[in-house]
């Protein structure tokens, strides 16, 4: 074992990490503190890098670790102190100051803190919930109809049906045609007192879990939709395999990580400070930025969703282009946009016109009703 | 540095590996904590090949476990051999046997066809177990793999419970088309393998490519950094490197010219846009702007 005061910086470091939000387990530690036994802990590099082998478990958390480090290991006896500079500005309480903030984005802000409040709740009041045919009507407005008050009981319903289509989704079982192939294993066992195979035993390919990615528009009106759409599918999250899920307006962000919070109110809460302030939307770029930087996450078992009205305020080329590229690998690409919900809605935007011969299925997702028939549709 | 460090460093090198501190770091804490090293990068970066070098340095087996979507624990554990089984039964049919004689018989050890995951707990000396490229297995299976670690014993109902004198050294990669769970994450020693630096690359052309010219190596190692920073949907690994730099080398080829390399670039490029996108920078500035230190 190593000196006790170093395992006691060890552990004070451990829980400086966790503070900058990387989830350090007690196990970890422990591992951190066993490799200093290892280590020339006067080679201040070589502590480093071990260190680093045991506390970071994803190339996003290198570069948190390696500035806790210097920080920390630079005055070890301040260390405390360090923690408090350092989980200060870690945390930006303000985007980009109040005085950035255009009257357009202080509205939208403000709506976006509402987020918050809508986190679902198990076991919550029955009365709360809107009888059947009040819901059946309620399934049939557009989200964007409803009051503000109203909106936290159509978020419930929301959640409602997620989780019973969840259910359903989960239990339902394709017919095959074929009888699958024969299991030598079981088929031996039946037959073992016989001497002769009679009896056939079968085993059916497993039907595996399909992935989503989920790359939603939150400018401007898109907001509203892309609210309902993620509440929607986070309590459908465990039907699949994965769901990885970016937000767009002019930059893409990865949002998937802050969903994996432990409440939604909390993740909805995150999720405003990934949020870009400025005016339009770059649906292309933000595809260009998607396929750059992530081109693994989809593939034949995935389903890529994209959310939005396809007011695109880029060139349309770079759009059509870059939904190819997604297209060929996806096993299918499903475009929602709420506007095709009011009836004399015709796709004539720049942006959705090139986009739509590359598009599986162009649904609206404008209400409950057609959050529902989506659900049918995510499946390949 | 630690002594064991460098020695590891230096045995690495003489097996044909050339590698840096991060790595040496992380397979001498992997070998003294006796923790599963989990290695994630870019395709072609080498994450495979330090597997193979550790089992050169510890001079023991290389066991490997490949990864592909729908792998189960029969085809990573242990299977029977059924056809040997069914004809062994119908060989003593006439001879009256009790049953389970008989069973007992085809469910012994000369039946089993022992799988990755099986034969690595079964040797006579640590093996390197490689679990290649385990983002493309199910979670599953994940969760599977994660019980054998934590005790590496394994229970054969017909047989009994087989439990490892000698445990493996674990290593396991990843391309990171899926993320791994995060429990998995925690077992194991981290290490992210990046594109080589130029220095670093121009070691590894001259170390695989012997007798290449020493200009030539620095001009693919210059070309090769530039390249990565076009946006590329494929960008090549250190894989691609050194199958130009042999295609080159074949060719007998000193220096790079515009000629020489849009005649090999299918060495380099692997997608039908990437190469229209190359050949576009190329009629824009030339071929100097690759080979000029950024």
């Amino acid at each position: 074992m190593p000196a006790r005061a170093l395992t006691r910086a060890v552990v004070r470091f451990g829980g400086l990490l966790r503070r900058q939000s990387l989830p350090i387990t007690p196990r970890q530690v422990l591992d951190a503190v066993r490799a200093l036994d290892h280590l020339d802990v006067l080679d201040r590099e070589e502590v480093r890098l071990g260190l680093r082998a045991t506390f970071v478990t994803r190339p996003e958390e290198a570069a948190v670790f390696d500035r806790a480090f210097d920080a920390f290991w630079r005055a070890r006896t301040e260390a405390d102190e360090v923690a408090e500079a350092l989980a200060g500005p870690a945390v930006p309480e303000d985007g980009g100051g109040p005085e950035l903030e255009s009257q357009g984005a202080a509205r939208e802000r403000l709506a976006l803190e509402g987020w918050g409040e809508m986190e679902q709740e198990d076991g919550d009041d029955p009365l709360s919930v809107p009888a059947a045919s009040e819901a059946e009507a309620m399934a049939a407005r557009d989200f964007s109809t409803f009051s503000a008050e109203q909106l936290d009981d159509v978020l419930r319903l929301t959640v409602k049906i997620a989780k019973r289509l969840a259910r359903r989704v989960s239990r339902r079982r394709r017919p095959v045609r074929r009888r699958g192939r024969v299991d030598l294993r079981r088929t031996l066992r039946a037959n073992l007192t016989r001497g002769e195979i009679i009896e056939l035993r079968y085993r059916r390919r497993k039907r595996r879990k399909v992935r989503l990615v989920l790359l939603c528009d939150v400018s401007g009106s898109m907001d509203l939709y892309s609210r309902f759409l993620l509440q929607f599918l986070f309590a459908l999250q465990h039907v699949f395999a994965r769901v990885e899920t970016f937000t767009f307006s002019v930059h893409l962000t990865r949002v998937t990580d802050h969903l994996h919070a432990r409440s939604y109110r909390e993740v909805l809460k995150r999720l405003q400070d990934v949020r870009d302030w400025s005016g339009g939307t770059k649906i292309g770029e933000s595809l260009a930025e998607f396929n750059r930087r992530w081109p693994h996450l989809v593939d034949r078992r995935t389903i890529v969703i994209v959310l939005s009205d396809g007011w695109d305020t880029g060139d349309p080329d770079v759009l059509a282009t870059e939904l190819l590229r997604i297209k060929r690998r996806a096993g299918r690409v499903i475009w929602l946009n709420p506007l095709l919900g009011n009836p004399s809605y015709e796709p004539l935007t720049r942006g959705m016109a090139a986009a739509l011969p590359l598009v599986d299925h162009f649904a609206a997702a404008h209400n409950l009703a057609a959050l529902r028939d989506l659900a049918d549709r995510l499946h390949l | 540095m630690r002594e064991e460090i460098r020695k590891i460093q230096s045995l690495m090198e003489a097996a044909e590996y050339v590698t840096d501190a991060p790595v040496a770091t992380s397979v001498h804490l992997a070998l003294s904590l006796k923790k599963p090293l989990l290695i994630e990068g870019h395709a072609g970066v080498g994450k495979t090949e330090v597997a193979k070098v550790m089992a050169r340095v510890l001079e023991t087996n290389l066991i490997r476990l490949q990864c592909y979507e729908g792998l189960d624990a029969a085809a990573a554990l242990y299977e029977w051999n059924y056809q040997k089984q069914l004809l062994h039964i119908k060989l003593h049919e006439g001879a009256a046997r009790a049953l389970d004689q008989e069973e007992h018989e085809i469910f012994s050890e000369p039946f089993l066809l022992k799988r990755p995951l099986l034969q690595a707990i079964t040797q006579e000396r640590a093996p390197v177990l490689l679990v290649d490229e385990v983002d493309r297995a199910d979670e599953e299976f994940e969760a599977f793999m994660l019980e054998i670690f934590s005790d590496w014993q394994v229970t054969i109902p017909e047989i009994g419970t087989v439990k490892a004198t000698h445990p493996p050294h674990v290593i396991l990669t990843s391309n990171r088309t899926r993320e791994l769970s995060d429990a998995l994450r925690r077992r194991c020693l981290y290490l992210w393998v990046d594109y080589p630096t130029f220095d670093k690359e121009v070691a590894i052309v001259e170390r695989k490519v012997p007798g290449i010219d020493g200009r030539l190596a620095r001009e693919i190692s210059r070309f090769m950094e530039s390249l990565r920073r076009v946006r590329l949907a494929k960008v090549p690994g250190v894989a691609e490197t050194l199958d130009w730099a042999q295609a080159l080398a074949g060719l007998h080829a000193d220096h790079l010219d515009e000629t020489i390399v849009t005649e090999t670039l299918g060495c380099v490029l692997k997608d039908a846009d990437d190469i229209r996108r190359f050949h576009a920078e190329v009629a824009k500035g030339g071929l100097t702007p690759f080979l000029q230190v950024p």
